[in-house]
């Protein structure tokens, strides 16, 4: 079923109505008996940070001048090589769908990484996740819509982008480290009886307010005390000893499998959008050495991840997405790196929505253009939102002003669609 | 004709005129006769001297200000509640914050401390000028002009240090915060939804601002030099037109660069370690022509930001989209408050006033009784529902706690705003917290009620925060733990953090709660279920 905008605008209305009309308990049973349960989908964000190099990775071109030492090796999809640099994945490659023609024209961190997340140029547009907690919310989610987990280190252009015009709300909850969220635990100084009668006073407090007003900001209010205590109640979620030592094997000991041990278990408890940022791609020097151990973590890391989302039934709910803000140069500059390159790279998608054993677009024999089929940023951003069922030339409508929800001159690739 | 007599023409003209608060009352009325909307009531006292303290001061009133003010039988206490907190320090110091925030959009430079200018210097430069109630033009005049280094004036240069004096960034800010317009759209082509956005306007701001440059002051700080030479050029991305602009406000006609012989442009050259200074600078005329009567939304942006502060929205709105595909709700208010600014020498204290005054501002937010549904918040038939900014929050919670008011109390004298202000920092670090969860993104307007649920784990666990609730010297709780009947406690726990006098519910169920042993504990709960209630959280 497709979620779109205007019918979720509709909801909301009536939503609205109701709620000044009764109480919150009326109003979320009769909301459920009037909307028809939607089916569930999810957005799992890998964000190679820094630009990860399309050549080492699905676009390999050995022997080219341009392609540097690394073999290319076959994959499940007959007649199809990616770098050697990614064997596992090379093994369920005809389980995802690879663009070899991302033209971003953008080669720059900052610009790319806002650009590639929120599919526009222009400023102050939300990014993926937060647009998508926002299209994908739904009355009854307990817990936040959209959290990051990234390591705690300098932000530079990591943090670029935000819930723009979508506001605070939509910002989603930062995790650094895996850590959980500030603020998760009840300091000793604050007793359960203290805890428990606090809340009862601004419960009744928040009841009487609301007779005879607007009942809208009265419930987002509320909201965002169930969602705390969702959280204070579930932060075994953040506990990843409750892992088998098995799954931490598979998912790797490191940053990245660990952070993506996490996002598993958000999405398994109910977070619509979750995003994993992967360190360290920006080869500026010894770009081959690098690609070898960021390749390394992310390859066995990944096919674990989409195994794991599979057998747990969460891979036909849940788009995962593979991309950095850019790729990197056809040429080798002399410090044996490769520089920043918008003009022609790869990115890769599996799960809900999308074409399974697809590989689309393609670039020359030197890497330098695209060679078939570009596809911009804008596209992409079309495409991840169709693939979750949201209509993408929908409009948000905010304040009263109608924003579309992705850039109206670009479009989503239909053939990478399901 | 001298000053005074001049004054005495004024008020004579005024007099002849109804005053505007009536005449915004007329304009609202008739949309409302027409719309069929029923206005909600006039607001109770409690919910006025409340909703008055907050937009006027930023901090809600402590309990025994809110309780002179309700027991006040004077028929025009409203008004002259409004004059008393026009004139106070608090006032200065709170528009200080909210400009701040309007116009800065809580940016600051790239590279920290050591390249921005100080905050505080900034706040203290918006503060002095709303301290004297100094004209919005000569404002935007400093704030636009300033290159860093006059010692009254200087700290206005941070307008754009805090955007890295990117001419792009300037060019959008500067049409959306001074005019009320979002030339974005046209930085690449015509905006092709509107046909009074055009790539010349965008690009004749941009001309005045591209040639300002950032200029390292040792040891910290920045100020701003400017070239004296480079000419704009750009490039539509639909139709590969291109063109050049010489300096031009929207609408406006291109203003020529002065000819100067070659080698004479500059009274300080561009050189290694210099602060280049030309003869003629373009940013100096935009801060001459730009803040005039005549600019097109110069006067009628002010007008609508400060109706916005007071009603919650814009007549036109968002606030930044003063376009034609996007008309004022009141299009005859709208003029008439333009109008009304010019005549006024944009005076903002004074049309803070008349709004204050009217009806329309005065509403309940309760809806009328019988009616179905939210009016549309374009009728302004109903005060809106408004999220305390953080820097209100912030305050609030520290006067609802005593904390604010014992605090001034052990001041000799604060009448002027500079020793308010310095003596309220003592408060700054153990609040520092709320007002860090409570801000908005960077770059974002702030508007409407975002609750969040960082907000809501912060206001619930923060060991930072949370020792504000504890009771301690010249706190409410310690204030309330002198007092004996129940009943007098509660009246003074809810005028200290609602501002209002409990209902007999909520007597009789404090009055339940506090008769157990741990009667501090019971009441430090209730006092810290009652800040996190909507009703606190909102100014309504």
């Amino acid at each position: 079923m497709n979620v779109s905008p205007t019918s979720l605008t509709t909801r909301r209305q009536w939503l609205a109505g109701a709620a000044s009309a009764g109480a919150a308990a009326a109003l979320a049973s009769s909301a459920t008996a009037r909307t028809e349960p939607k089916p569930r989908r999810q957005l799992l964000l890998l964000f190679l940070s820094g630009g990860a190099s399309q050549f080492e990775t699905w676009d390999p071109k050995p022997g080219a001048k341009t392609g540097g030492p690394f073999r290319s090796i076959p994959t499940s999809i007959p007649g199809t090589h990616i770098g050697e640099l990614l064997p596992h994945t090379a093994k369920i490659l005809h389980r995802l769908t690879v663009v070899r023609s991302v033209q971003s024209n953008i080669a720059d961190h900052f610009q790319g990484h806002y650009a590639l997340q929120s599919g526009r140029i222009a400023p102050g547009y939300p990014v993926l996740g937060s647009a998508v907690a926002k299209l994908l919310e739904q009355p009854d989610d307990v817990l936040p819509g959209y959290i990051s987990i990234r390591r705690n280190g300098p932000k530079a252009y990591t943090d670029i982008g935000d819930a723009g015009f979508l506001g605070a709300k939509y910002d989603g909850v930062k995790v650094y480290d895996n850590l959980p969220p500030e603020n998760l635990v009840r300091p000793a100084s604050i007793s359960p009886g203290h805890a428990s009668a606090a809340d009862r006073a601004r419960r009744a407090a928040d009841e009487r307010f609301r007779q005879g007003r607007d009942a809208r900001p009265i419930a987002a209010n509320e909201a965002t005390f169930s969602q705390a205590e969702a959280l204070m109640r579930h932060r075994e979620i953040f506990e990843l000893a409750q892992e088998p030592a098995s799954m931490h094997d598979r998912y790797g000991r490191h940053e990245f499998g660990q952070h993506c041990l996490l996002a598993r278990r958000l999405l398994e408890a109910g977070v619509n959008c979750v995003r994993v940022t992967h360190f360290d791609w920006d080869a500026h020097q010894d770009n081959f050495y690098w690609h070898q151990i960021r390749c390394a973590e992310f390859d066995r890391t990944f096919v674990t991840l989409l195994d794991d989302l599979e057998q747990r039934g969460m891979l036909d709910h849940t788009l995962v997405v593979v991309t950095g803000e850019m790729g990197r140069t056809p040429q080798i500059n002399n410090l044996g790196g490769r520089d920043h390159w918008g003009r022609a790279w790869s990115m890769a998608m599996a799960g809900c929505g999308v074409q399974q054993g697809l590989v689309y677009g393609s670039t020359n024999d030197l890497g330098t253009e695209v060679a078939e089929d570009p596809v911009t940023h804008g596209d992409l951003f079309h495409t991840y939102l169709q693939a979750l069922g949201i209509d993408s030339h929908g409009n948000y409508l905010i304040d009263g002003q109608t924003n579309p929800i992705a850039d109206p001159d670009a479009t989503p690739v239909k053939a990478l669609l399901s | 004709m001298s000053a005074v007599s001049l004054a005495c023409a004024f008020a004579t003209a005024l007099a002849e005129t109804p005053p505007l608060h009536r005449e915004i009352d007329a304009l609202i009325g008739e949309r409302l006769t027409t719309q069929k909307v029923t206005p909600a009531a006039r607001c109770d006292d409690a919910t006025f001297v409340r909703r008055l303290y907050l937009d006027l001061t930023g901090i809600i009133p402590t309990a025994a200000e809110a309780r002179a003010f309700i027991d006040d039988p004077a028929p025009d206490k409203r008004a002259r509640l409004i004059e008393a907190l026009l004139a106070s320090p608090a006032h200065a110091i709170h528009l200080a914050r909210v400009f701040d925030v309007m116009l800065l959009e809580r940016r600051s430079a790239m590279g920290g401390s050591t390249v921005d200018v100080a905050p505080a210097s900034w706040r203290a430069y918006l503060a002095g000028a709303f301290a004297e109630n100094r004209p919005w033009d000569q404002m935007a005049r400093e704030i636009l002009g300033s290159d860093g280094l006059d010692e009254k004036t200087g700290a206005a240069v941070r307008f754009y240090i805090a955007r890295n004096v990117d001419a792009h960034q300037l060019t959008r800010d500067v049409g959306r915060l001074f005019l009320g317009m979002d030339l974005q759209c046209a930085q690449c082509h015509d905006d092709p939804r509107f046909s009074d956005y055009r790539q010349a306007d965008y690009y004749g701001l941009y001309a005045f601002l591209e040639r300002s440059k950032i200029h390292p002051l040792k040891p910290k700080g920045s100020a701003l030099g400017e070239l004296g030479v480079g000419e704009t050029k750009f490039t539509s991305v639909f139709t590969a037109k291109s063109g050049s602009t010489a300096p031009k406000l929207p609408g406006g006609g291109m203003i020529a660069d002065p000819v100067l012989a070659k080698g004479a442009e500059y009274r300080v050259a561009p050189a290694t370690k210099e602060r280049p200074v030309p003869v003629y600078s373009r940013r100096q005329k935009l801060a001459e022509e730009l803040p005039k009567a005549a600019t097109d939304g110069f006067a009628a942006n002010l007008a609508n930001r400060l109706w916005a502060h007071l009603l919650g929205r814009g007549l036109v709105h968002p606030l930044d989209l003063r376009h034609e595909g996007n008309p004022p709700s009141h299009p005859a208010l709208f003029q008439r408050l333009e109008q009304w600014t010019i005549d006024n020498g944009f005076n903002i204290r004074a049309l803070l006033r008349e709004i204050a005054l009217s009806e329309t501002y005065q509403r309940a937010s309760l809806l009328p009784a019988g009616t179905s549904g939210v009016p549309p918040e374009d009728t302004f038939a109903v005060a809106g529902l408004r999220g305390l900014s953080a820097e209100s929050f912030r305050w609030s919670v520290l006067q609802a706690t005593g904390r604010l008011e014992s605090h001034l109390a052990r001041a000799n004298d604060l009448t002027d705003w500079q020793a308010r202000l310095s003596h309220l920092e003592a408060l700054e670090r153990p609040s520092a917290g709320l007002l860090a969860v409570f801000s908005g993104l960077p770059g974002q307007p702030e508007s409407g009620f975002q609750p969040t649920v960082d907000q809501a784990l912060h206001l619930l666990n923060s060991a930072k925060s949370l020792p504000l609730l504890e009771a301690g010297p010249g706190t409410l709780l310690e204030r309330l733990a002198a007092m004996q009947d129940p009943a007098t406690v509660t009246e003074e726990l809810y005028l200290a953090v609602l501002s209002r006098r409990p209902t007999a519910d909520e007597s009789a169920e404090a009055a339940a709660v506090l008769t157990g042993a741990d009667r501090t504990g019971a009441l430090k709960s209730l006092l810290h279920g009652l800040l996190l209630s909507a009703e606190f959280r909102l100014n309504h």
